[in-house]
This record gives C-alpha cells, structure tokens and sequence, in this order.
C-alpha cells in the first residue's frame, strides 16, 4: 500500500486505518450494511400498513422521518456526504435483481439496458420529484399509510428502472432524495477521488468503468479519473475494489472544497436544485410551526381547493420567486463586475453558495424536529404499530421536547455557520473570476445580500 | 465459493426480512400473545363511527370469565366507559395509545362499551355490546324492565309530545329554599316518586291550596327548590358533562359545542322545565328521543343515575 497522501490538506483515511480499509474492499461491505438498513425499513412498511394511523405512534411515521431524517439532515449529509446513497436499502432490490447476486453476483447484469435519455441527464427529474414529495409532505410526515406507500413506491420504481435501464440509473437521475443528497455532499469534508488521475489515464483496462473479479463498473456510470465533486459520486466504494492501481483513494478534506468550481452554463438544474432546497427549507418552518393554521390546513390538503392554492404558491416561490430574485441579485452584481461571465453562466456558478446556508437551513429545521418529536421513538420502539405492546417497557414514556429553551440558539448558530460559509463561497466564487479582486464585492454583494436576507427570514422564523 | 456461501446467507437474511418481519408482527400479535396471557384478550380497534366506530362491536363473556379488552385508539381522541352500573371509566385515550381493562363479570347481561368524550358529529352511534352469559341458564339474557316507562306507556302519555314552554316563568331556587318553612307543604309534594310523575306547575296548584295567603312569586320559589332537590354529587355532574354537556352545554342551555349539528336544536332545560314531568325527561334519557339526535342512554347508565340526572335537571333549570 502506497502512503496516504496529505495532498491539498486531504488525509487518505483508509490508508490511515487498514481494518476499515480491508472492510470496505470486501465485496460484502455495501450489501450487508444495506440488508442492515432493510430490516427497519421493511418493519417502517409494514408498521405504516398494518399499524395505528396516529404518526407520532407508528414506527414507520417517527423512524423514517423523524429519527432517519435528523440522522441524515444533521449527521450523515454534513459530515460524510453521500454515504447514505451507500447503505440506502431503497435500490438494493433492484440492483440484487440485475446482478443476479447479493453479494458479488454474475458479471453481465439482467437488465435491458437501455440508457437514460439524454434530454433527462441531469437533475431536473429529481427536482421534479422532491417538489411532488414536498407538495404532499404534510400528509406523508403524518400519514403512516401514506409514507409506507412512498417507500414502497420509489423502491419499486428503483426495482423497475434496473430492469430496464443500466446500473443505477434511477439513483443517478431519478432518486428525489439522492438528489440533494448529492448537492449537500459537496459541503462534505469527505470525498472519493483518484490519486493521480495520470495513472487513470494511463490504466488501459479500466476496471473500474469495466469491473473485474473484485467489484462491478461504476453503477452510476462515472469515470473515477474525472471525478473532482461529490455531486456524482454514489459512494458504492466498487471503483476501490476494482482499481488494480491501488489509486483510488476516500480523502478527508477541507469542507466545501468542491464548491465554488466552474460549473457549465448548461447545468442550470444544479443551480434550480440548490434554489428549490434553500426555498423548501424557508416554506417548511414557515408552513410547519409558523402561526398561519391556514396555510397549514391548506397543506395537509383538508380541502382540495386550499391545496390547489398552496400548491401554486409553493411551486411559485420554489421555481419563480426564489430563482427569480436570485437571479436578479446575480444580474446586478455581473452588471459591477469585470468578470465577463454571462448572467447564466454566473447564475449556475454564484448557485454553489447557496448550498452551505440551505444545507444549514436543514440541518437547524432537522435540529428542532428532532429535539421536538424525538422522544416519539422511546414509545415506537416498544409498540411500533401502537397496538399497545410493551417490548422494551417504554411504551408510555410521554412526549417530551429537549432542549426546547435553547433550540432556537443552537438553530440561530447553525443559521448563522453557514451564511459565513455561503458568502465566503461566494468570495471564492467571485475571486476566482477577478483575480485580482477589484470588482469582486461588487459582484458578490448583491448574492451575499440575498443570502443575508434568506437568514433573516429564517432566524425570524426559529427565533420568533 | 465464499460468495456462492455469502449469496446464500444474504438470501436467507433478505427472506427473514421480508417475509419475517410480517409473520413475527401478525404472529405475536394474534398468536403469542394471546397464548402467553393469563386469559382472553379482546383487542377492539377504536375509531370515529363515521369509520367503522369500535371493531368487534360485540363481545361475549361468560359469568366469571376474567377478559381483558385493549381499546387501540386510532383517530382521535375517546374516552372509553362501560356500563350500566361497572362504573368503568378508562379515562381519555389519545390516538395510538391503547386503553386497557380487565375485567370479571359475575351477573349475566347486556353491557355497553362506549365512548364519552365528543369524537364526531355521530358519536352517539359508538357503542358496543359486552354480552355476558351464564353459560348454565337458558336462553339469553333478557333487557331488564323499567317500570317508570312502562307506566309512562301504560297511561298513554306521549314521550315525544312537544314540551309546553316555560316562558316568563323564572322561579328562584335558593329564594325558595329561604321561604320553605314559612309555607305549608302538601305531604305529596315530599314525595320524590309523585314529583317525578307531576310538573312544576301542578305543584304550584297544590302548594296554593294550601297556601291562599301567600303570593304565587314565593310559591313558585318554593315549587322550584322542591323539584331541584337533592343537591348533585360531583359524579352527576361528571355523568352530565360527558354525556349531555357536548349538545345541551355545560349549564343545560341547549348550547353545547355539538349543538350545531344535531337534527334539532338541543332543548334548553329551563325553557320547558315548568311544565316538563320528571318521568319523561327520565324516558328520555333511558329510551332516547324519537325524530331527534337524542340517543338513549338506557344501555350505559344504571336506573339510579338515571333517576340522578333527572334531578340534576331541574337543578339546572332552576337558578
């Protein structure tokens, strides 16, 4: 094994610790952990199908969206990126089925393998199904039935991609939670990355694109040699086990290293998806815990027309307003700036610092969710369907806020952490356009001014 | 070979999963559990009527079986009670908690498991039947007569007659309590069972027969703290605000939150109390109102409560 390299600051971690690394080469290690995930999943399903209709009572309603998503939101995302995408159970099924095997199945995967059109290669799939899940999410947070029949859903579209579309397409392009999953695992002082993309190169047999006796090609279709973000990696660890180099390496690195780099004009999807997160994280709060009961009612749909008119309102503020003001921020400042960037080019790149408030805009909603109605999985646990068992003797431990006095603090903080991160991003992002800095807070003010008014708005909603 | 063996451990797993899970859940819930319990367990789903109300509505017992029935709530929130004369009373339950009783019944009949706690426009309707039979006896077990409303019956008096109101007539109880011993009362106005069979105002007749000196404002007082005796107990009130308070109101103004939405407007006690007798109001409660939302009670409460709430009536009606 070659010595880790401290390249740029990174720290090779498995170089670092052997044991982890000699489990992570296993071709067992992503199929156990996710046959690990499955059991709880498969109890979320069958708890949300069989059990009491009360959520804050029903396994399927507080694991999945109160203890899985504080898991994600607040731990997995923010410190190890896409390592969900690693063990998420939803695409197991599907891909076991291509493979033919659970773990190390047949080279030549069952599968038609059409390819993904080419108008669909991007995000906006997944833009499309996180606006859907979140124009229903009232009702999917609250209504066992409802959430199992959405887990059930994407794990049988994912079943049905893989049969007819190559490796992991429905990850890659459809999955609605793998979508900002990926966005958010570029703030991630975490990454996979070749050592020397030289060596990539110059590898003639490319195993890690072709697979070999120790893994499967890349299931979502990357070249490792060209990979320089997280946004497209899905951290199935395969291209580790298959490189015969030994050149593929899981750095710890400086966090927020992939944002700020050129990003293409046409990739006008990423900058929508970083706008659609940030703004669904304004309306979640606002909708959930704001005093308009109203605007509540309307969105857990108690009457068809009041959803109408939430639906409308949210889908123009996410993919109108929001973009919208943005953009005019962004116009404004190009309009100061000697960059020469166009206002679209600028409006993809300046979209990276959104991504540091909006990850942390989640994590401080995540943060009070779980604090809240954390203490709903003493009583899940014991009775998961509500069907008043007693397994571990919590069943009646009562619902208990944590911390409710100081939430709004460590929320503010939170807020504040990444409006730092989003204008320094957008510094780089400016800096890096006009070296020589004469125009870049010209250019970066009307972006940062924005962002300050996206916290404002949010610290008014946590802090009251 | 040691994927071959791995393959076939993570298909064994994956089968435990999916197929484990469902049967572990339906197996200890209808098999083991039942099976390691001292005795009967009766899990009863607990729902608004409008979506299926209690779910078995019908249990049978046997004379000195000891059962336990689990009420799962599921929607929103009920308070379980069971009765006549069990004086059970499980509390409120909030949905996703389970409500549970264990119980042994020594008298064979028909008791109802209901819900007093407003949960629907039709909460009235959810009720179940707790049938307990002597396995020794024939036959089933008979409703039990009630002699107030067969002699109702039997003297061809309308139970659903409209009431005659009671307008301009406001008689103060407490003024009549303060000019009770100044006053000559007929023995048959102490009588509870003929107040029970005659009105206010028929009493009012009788008290000024024997009183021709005295003004009727004083006499109605003394009529009014006559019917409105004995004071209630805290668990008569209790009883009313359960089960009345939610269409008559809380004072018994015919202004309760559910009033909105019955077929006819709740009566307002005071508004017919003068003219009303108490064997009716009594009928009603047991039997029910006719043509109206006023569901009977007869299957919940015992005779003496009945007799109770009657009271507690005219306590209301009076100030």
């Amino acid at each position: 094994m070659r010595q880790s390299p401290t390249d740029g600051g990174r720290l090779d971690v498995l170089g670092r610790m052997p044991r982890l690394r000699r489990v992570v080469l296993s071709r067992a290690f992503q199929p156990v952990l996710m046959l690990l995930l499955l059991a709880p999943f498969a109890l979320a399903v069958v708890a949300g199908l069989l059990g009491t209709s009360a959520g804050n009572r029903n396994f399927g309603i507080v694991f999945v969206w109160i203890v899985w998503w504080a898991v994600l939101m607040v731990l997995l995302v923010p410190g190890l990126g896409r390592v969900w995408c690693t063990v998420c159970p939803i695409p197991a099924p599907g891909e076991w089925i291509q493979r033919r095997g659970i773990i190390g199945g047949v080279a030549k995967l069952r599968t038609l393998g059409l390819r993904w059109p080419r108008r669909l290669r991007n995000m906006w799939v997944q833009n499309a199904g996180f606006l859907m899940l979140a124009l229903f999410s009232t009702i999917i947070l609250t209504r066992p039935s409802v959430s199992a029949a959405v887990i059930v859903g994407l794990t049988g579209t994912a079943v049905g991609m893989s049969l007819l579309f190559e490796k992991r397409t429905f990850c890659k392009y459809v999955c609605p939670i793998g979508g900002f999953i990926g966005l958010y695992s570029m703030v991630a002082p975490i990454e996979l990355r070749v050592r020397d993309a030289q060596v990539c190169v110059d590898h003639r047999s490319k195993d890690c694109i072709t697979g070999n006796e120790n893994g499967y090609g890349c299931p979502w279709m990357i070249y490792p040699g060209k990979l320089d973000r997280n946004l497209d990696c899905g951290f199935c660890t395969e291209c580790l086990k298959t490189c015969t180099m030994d050149n593929v390496v899981i750095n710890l690195r400086r966090p927020g290293t992939d944002l700020g780099k050129p990003v293409s004009a046409k990739r006008i999807d990423e900058a929508f998806k970083a706008l659609i997160m940030l703004a669904c994280s304004i309306i979640y709060p606002a909708v959930l815990f704001g005093p308009w009961a109203t605007v509540k009612e309307w969105a857990g749909i108690e009457s068809f027309g009041g959803w109408l008119i939430y639906a409308a309102a949210f889908l123009t503020a996410t993919l109108v307003f929001m973009p919208g003001l943005f953009w005019l921020a962004v116009s404004r400042g190009q309009k100061r700036s000697c960059s020469g960037l166009t206002i679209r080019q600028a409006f993809n790149e300046y979209a990276h610092a959104l991504i540091p408030l909006g990850l942390a805009s989640w994590i401080a909603f995540s943060v009070g969710f779980a604090l809240t109605n954390g203490s709903y999985a003493l009583a899940a646990i014991s009775d998961p369907l509500g069907w008043g068992w007693n397994l571990f003797g919590t069943r009646e431990a009562g619902w208990t806020p944590y911390l409710s006095g100081t939430a709004p603090a460590i929320q503010a903080a939170i807020l504040l952490g990444g409006l730092i991160f989003s204008v320094r991003t957008s510094l780089r992002i400016g800096f890096r356009h006009d070296p020589s800095g004469t125009t870049t807070m010209q250019a970066t003010a009307p972006v940062a001014a924005f962002l300050l008014a996206c916290t404002l708005i949010l610290l008014r909603l946590y802090l009251g | 070979m040691t994927q071959t063996r791995g393959n076939r451990a993570a298909l064994v797993s994956i089968v435990l999963i999916l197929v484990g899970i469902p049967t572990s859940i339906l197996g200890y819930q209808y098999w083991l559990r039942p099976a390691l319990a001292e005795h009967r367990v009766i899990d009863i789903a607990t729902r608004v009527p409008e979506n299926g109300g209690f779910s078995p509505d019908l249990v049978r017992a046997e004379v000195g079986e000891t059962i336990t029935l689990r009420f799962a709530v599921d929607d929103v929130a009920h308070g379980i009670a069971i009765g006549p004369g069990l004086d059970i009373d499980l509390g409120q339950i909030d949905p996703g908690h389970v409500g549970e009783i264990t119980l042994t019944l020594d008298t064979p009949g028909i008791y109802t498991y209901y819900c007093n706690t407003w949960c629907s426009p039709s909460h009235w309707r959810m009720r179940g039947i707790l049938e307990v039979v002597d396995p020794n006896a024939s036959g089933s077990a008979d409703a039990p007569s009630d002699p107030i409303i067969e002699a109702l019956i039997a003297a061809s008096v309308d139970i659903d007659a409209e009431p005659q109101l009671s307008e301009g007539i406001l008689p103060d109880r407490s003024h009549g309590e303060q000019s009770f011993e100044t006053v000559e009362v007929p023995p048959n106005l102490l009588d509870p069972t003929w107040r029970l069979s005659h009105t206010p105002a028929e009493g009012l007749v009788a008290l000024r027969a024997k009183n021709p000196g005295s003004g009727d404002d004083v006499l109605t007082d003394v009529t009014a703290y006559l019917w409105s005796e004995p004071t209630p107990t805290i668990e008569i009130k209790e009883l009313f605000a359960k089960n009345c308070a939610a269409c008559h109101g809380e004072r018994g103004a015919g202004d309760g939150p559910a009033a909105t939405s019955t077929i006819e407007t709740p009566v307002a006690f005071a508004d017919v109390a003068w003219f009303r007798r108490g064997d009716i109001w009594y009928a009603k409660i047991r039997r029910g109102g006719m043509g109206t939302d006023m569901p009977n009670f007869g299957t919940l409460f015992t005779v003496e409560e009945a007799r109770l709430l009657v009271d507690y009536l005219w306590y209301l009606s009076f100030k």
